[in-house]
């Protein structure tokens, strides 16, 4: 990868920053949300198509992460520039590209959630270097030590969105080079896994409220008469 | 279904109690164990609110929680008891050895203790009184929501707790 | 615990920069404060009011207080954060706001769980993902998603603030507000029902032209989703599906 391919991704570098710091930091608008992101992400290539049906893919894992506090969950935000950028880079037919880009999104969000536990055990070493001062109530430090937080988290996810661009998008290719499998085989392989998910999970929110199984399974069979008649 | 989860942690209810675990363990009760809170008619209203309509939660104090247990094992529903400190499960434990299994969710920093997880914070005198948990024959591990892995006392006191 | 009926007067340029900072509030979440320097960044500007402004003993010690260990759901913080705001300015004894300090995270924390973790995330996903299934364009999901989440996001922030500051310490009272209480079960209803109508719908969206093949893919994803529910509470799903994937690409190399 030569300098300009690099320069070249730094605009999808600064869209995973800000989405990599709208999933906890500032503003949690859920602008990170894989559909959003990834169709962000599509459009900046100029092909927002394929980045939103890469992103209603993830979407479908997404259901099932809650950023409960100080829990461990993957990060979507820069994942989904991840995973929508390399899917919606490629022609319609591709083989593979829909498989090969979701596990790139997967490994490259599970990455993102241990770089937020490091971030998190720094911004508290910065805390303490910043103790005596908090302790006698600066008002001022206080505001700084909330801003350096939020640069870092936000470097964090540029930084990892680079890397991630720069591993991912030659093993994307080459993968993708070397497998015959059908784009439909593909786009259903990963339907397929990512339904499974996303039903599970809302199943797992839903199943405790009284009535709200019935709900689902009405919806059910709603959607698949949907699905039928749209064809 | 019977009370199987005991559990110390100092937020008490919270989101990781309601939701990480309440959901997929379809709790039906909670029963927050803290004398202070016990006395407290405005805490109690507090954590009340915090609780969905559809789970019951009890307050009890060491004493009361000590007297109600069978009462509680025998209930047809899940239900977790949670104490918010260490001393407190210890001691209900002394009263209650039938308890053998306390999973520490979150114990959290303050001035004095020392980080041992990413949840778990421990003086030394709160250490020694996991340790003498154990020696007790009870189970300790260290587990925030279900999904994680439950971590060994002795592995999460090596720092080699969830990271 | 009850405050004052009538809440001070409280200048709205102070209250805008309370809200703006709130949307800061996790800036520097950490392990051992976790959300606390942000209570007291989004604390400050009300503080500053306190007698002798923002270089006084008061301003100093209340600072000092609310950057210690907190935490709450970040959108329902907004309620300790008015709640507190109104406690320093009112004088109350230190003691007891304390003990709010203390008690008041783990509620806050399940009610915004609930409600926006566990109830309105899924189902504005649901929505979005069903307007994609019914052929909308990108820009009309993402804004359909943005919009139907922050209604409800940008409202609990402003909600929060606005209660917390007008009931003080007292306001366990507005966590019984109906939306907080019985909002997240008919949430979960809404969600089941349009998230059962949404997934085979956008399902059948991704697979476009490949419809031939809807009969394994159904099968597959009713298998996996009995799997995945079978192992909640042990491993989560989309670790699962990282392996399958995996194995997937590996197997269609090789093969």
């Amino acid at each position: 990868m030569t300098f300009t391919d690099l320069m070249m991704l730094m605009p999808l570098a600064v869209l995973g920053a800000v989405l990599g710091l709208d999933v906890v930091s500032f503003p949690q608008a859920m602008i990170s949300r894989p559909i959003v992101a990834s169709t962000l992400a599509g459009a900046l290539i100029g092909q927002p198509g394929r980045g939103l049906v890469m992103g209603v893919a993830l979407e479908f894992f997404a259901l099932e992460s809650m950023p409960f506090g100080a829990s461990r969950y993957p990060e979507w935000g820069s994942a989904s520039v991840v995973g929508g950028v390399l899917f919606a880079q490629t022609a319609d037919g591709t083989a593979g590209a829909m498989t090969v880009a979701a596990l790139a999104a997967l490994l490259t969000a599970s990455i993102g959630g241990s770089s937020m536990v490091l971030l998190r055990r720094a911004n508290a070493v910065w805390a303490r270097k910043q103790q005596a001062r908090i302790t006698r109530g600066s008002g001022s430090a206080v505001v700084a030590l909330q801003l350096v937080g939020m640069t870092s988290d936000l470097l964090r996810g540029g930084a990892l969105t680079l890397v991630a661009l720069v591993v991912f998008m030659p093993l994307y290719e080459a993968v993708t080079a070397t497998l015959t499998i059908s784009p439909v085989l593909s786009r259903a392989v990963v339907v397929s896994i990512a339904s499974a998910v996303g039903l599970a999970a809302v199943w797992k929110v839903v199943h405790t409220t009284v009535g709200a199984r019935w709900y689902l399974l009405g919806g059910l069979a709603m959607g698949f008469g949907i699905a039928a008649a749209l064809k | 279904m019977t009370l199987e989860i005991f559990r110390i942690d100092d937020r008490l209810v919270h989101g990781q109690v309601v939701v990480g675990w309440g959901q997929p363990c379809s709790l039906g009760f909670l029963v927050l164990v803290d004398d202070e809170v016990a006395r407290s008619e405005w805490e109690k209203e507090l954590y009340r609110m915090g609780v969905p309509p559809e789970m019951e939660i009890v307050f009890d104090s060491v004493e009361s929680a000590v007297a109600r247990l069978a009462g509680y094992r025998a209930d047809a529903r899940a239900g977790m008891l949670l104490t918010g400190d260490i001393d407190t499960m210890a001691r209900l434990v002394a009263a209650a050895p039938d308890i053998r299994t306390v999973t520490v969710g979150g114990v959290h920093h303050k001035p004095g203790r020392v980080p041992r997880s990413r949840y778990v914070f421990l003086t030394p005198a709160e250490e020694a009184r996991l340790l003498e948990l154990a020696a007790g024959g009870v189970t300790v591990v260290a587990q925030d929501v279900p999904q994680a892995a439950a971590t060994p006392l002795e592995v999460m006191l090596r720092g080699e707790g969830p990271t | 615990m009850n405050a004052p009926v009538a809440a001070p007067h409280l200048p709205l340029r102070v209250r805008a920069a309370m809200l703006l900072r709130l949307f800061a509030i996790q800036g520097v979440w950490n392990y051992e404060t976790m959300v606390g320097n942000g209570i007291a960044f989004a604390l400050e500007p009300a503080l500053r009011r306190l007698p002798g402004g923002h270089t006084g003993d008061r301003f100093r010690a209340a600072m000092a207080r609310h950057s210690g260990y907190f935490n709450a759901h970040p959108y329902l913080a907004s309620v300790a954060v008015g709640a507190l705001a109104r406690a320093e300015l009112d004088g109350v004894p230190d003691a007891q706001i304390e003990r709010f300090r203390v008690a008041a995270p783990g509620p806050l924390g399940s009610v915004g769980d609930r409600l926006v973790w566990a109830g309105w995330v899924p189902f504005s996903s649901a929505v979005a993902l069903l307007a994609f299934g019914l052929g909308m364009s990108p820009a009309g999901v993402v804004l359909v998603f943005l919009g139907t989440y922050n209604v409800l996001h940008l409202g609990l922030r402003i909600w929060g603030l606005h209660a917390g500051w007008t009931r003080g310490l007292g306001v366990a009272s507005a966590l019984a507000n109906p939306v907080l209480r019985q909002g997240p079960a008919h949430v979960a209803r809404a969600t089941a029902l349009i998230a059962g109508v949404a997934l085979p719908v956008a399902a059948d969206g991704i697979i476009g032209s490949g419809r031939a093949v809807l009969g394994g893919v159904l099968a597959a994803v009713a298998a996996g989703a009995v799997m995945v529910t079978l192992l909640h509470g042990r491993i989560e799903g989309w670790r699962v599906a990282t392996f399958a994937l995996a194995a997937f690409v590996l197997y269609a190399m090789v093969r």
